[in-house]
């Protein structure tokens, strides 16, 4: 049973005429790293928000770890599937940046103490200790980013959804990223890329999903990476 | 009805006002039931009506019970041995304000009838300051955006494993309470990149501006507004008679 399943999922903004996504078929198990590729608007957001219960399917079924996903509330949702939005400023809501680490943790009632070494442990890994206390809006884009991810790694999901990691990242703060998140995904953490930055794909994506147009143009399968060279 | 924006902007104030004035029931509901029949008037349905309404029906109930319970004055209607808990004078009060708040909130949706380029039009051909006018409608735009942004900071908080609907009450207002300035800040660091955007794009640059379009008041925008600012005086007047 895949941990994430999409069946004849299509989808269409209310008052809006276009159909964004049209009868997506996806099972996304817990032991891969799947990469989401294709052109802007071809509705790779709009899949990813579908998967976590922030947007509704106006066709088809999601289930989440074999229950639909509709029954779930988007607190439950969060516990098993972190995600990263494609604009860190619209996930970022804490006075501090070790505030905003810690939020999720704290507010789940973990003790302080491991609440306190969580915090440390990603502000060193992502570089960002020297702004332990500064208001996570001040941050530079990259900065913002990295924070993002830390935000939402130290949640400890079982499932990622990572939109764009990347962007705004220099060249060893990407290759940080990636060898942070193949360590969590040889520990049975699965993910979902979604990336226009064809090295980083290259290098982490075991299956490679391209969308466009709202359809499933070609998908590798597991382990390939026959769609993404196409 | 094709009115020009500057009558609805009349309408609206007119409407506001008397909401403002009058703390009657009787009164009120009365001034709603235009507002909402006016909406009519311009296609408005009713149940478009309610879902605009909706968002501040948890603030409308909030301020229904603390009105209710510390207006004291009337009939006492219900209490807790001694101390009475509901009066007459403070259910009529807690009334007022729950219609007060809806009849302004219904008329804003006049409003959303024109672009906030007419709106902008409208204030400066009225010789308001094009900058004043322009603060204005940016201020009106920044509604919704506030609203989203703070949409998405629930959706955030949520998507952090936060049960909201299972936190207690008194925990949930903390939270509220300590997300709040960040959001505000938040809310305030981009209207300040706003202006740098534009500034950086010639904002102000010219003394005079001109216009490739005009508007121009037929003679049913003015009969409207002659109709509602006479009754509004006039109502006006009999309120203080």
């Amino acid at each position: 049973m895949a941990f994430l399943e999409l069946t004849r999922v299509s989808f269409s903004y209310p008052k809006r005429g276009r159909r964004v996504l049209t009868e997506i078929d996806l099972a996304l198990d817990r032991d891969e790293i799947t990469a989401i590729v294709g052109p802007n608007g071809g509705g790779k957001t709009t899949l990813t928000k579908l998967m976590i219960g922030v947007l509704q399917p106006s066709g088809g079924q999601i289930r989440l770890d074999g229950r639909p996903l509709a029954g779930y509330s988007l607190g439950e949702i969060g516990r098993r599937v972190g995600y990263v939005f494609q604009n860190p400023d619209v996930q970022l809501f804490c006075g501090t940046v070790a505030e905003e680490i810690g939020f999720g943790l704290t507010n789940r009632g973990y003790k302080p103490e491991m609440v306190e070494e969580r915090i440390q442990f990603y502000l060193d890994y992502f570089e960002l200790g020297v702004y332990r206390n500064v208001f996570p809006l001040h941050l530079s884009r990259g900065e913002k980013q990295r924070l993002a991810i830390a935000a939402v790694l130290a949640n400890e999901p079982l499932f990622l959804i990572l939109d764009e990691p990347t962007a705004g990242l220099d060249a060893y703060r990407k290759k940080l990223l990636a060898d942070y998140l193949q360590k969590i995904a040889r520990l049975g953490r699965g993910m979902i890329l979604v990336s226009h930055d064809e090295p980083f794909v290259g290098r982490m994506a075991e299956r490679v999903v391209a969308l466009k147009d709202g359809r499933i143009q070609s998908d590798s399968g597991r382990k390939g990476n026959a769609a993404y060279e196409a | 009805m094709k009115l020009d924006p500057r009558t609805k902007m009349v309408m609206v104030v007119c409407l506001s006002g008397l909401a403002l004035l009058y703390n009657t029931p009787g009164q009120l509901l009365l001034v709603f039931a235009v507002t909402v029949a006016l909406l009519m008037i311009f296609h408005f349905e009713l149940s478009v009506i309610g879902d605009y309404l909706k968002p501040f029906l948890s603030l409308m109930l909030f301020l229904l019970v603390i009105q209710c319970v510390f207006s004291p004055g009337g009939e006492v209607l219900l209490a807790a041995g001694p101390v009475p808990l509901i009066t007459t004078g403070g259910l009529s009060m807690g009334v007022c304000v729950v219609l007060r708040i809806m009849t302004v909130a219904a008329a804003a949706m006049l409003f959303t009838t024109f672009s906030s380029r007419d709106f902008i039009l409208g204030l400066v051909q009225w010789k308001v300051p094009y900058e004043l006018a322009f603060m204005v409608s940016i201020a009106l735009r920044f509604l919704p955006v506030f609203r989203d942004e703070l949409s998405n900071v629930v959706t955030a908080v949520q998507l952090r494993g936060v049960e909201l609907k299972k936190v207690p009450w008194r925990e949930k207002m903390a939270l509220y309470r300590r997300l709040f300035f960040p959001v505000v800040y938040g809310t305030m660091l981009k209207a300040q990149q706003l202006a740098v955007s534009m500034e950086a794009r010639g904002f102000r640059v010219y003394p005079r501006r001109t216009y490739l379009r005009r508007l121009n008041l037929l003679g049913a925008d003015i009969a409207v507004m002659l109709v509602c600012l006479v009754s509004t005086i006039m109502l006006i007047a009999l309120h203080f008679t």
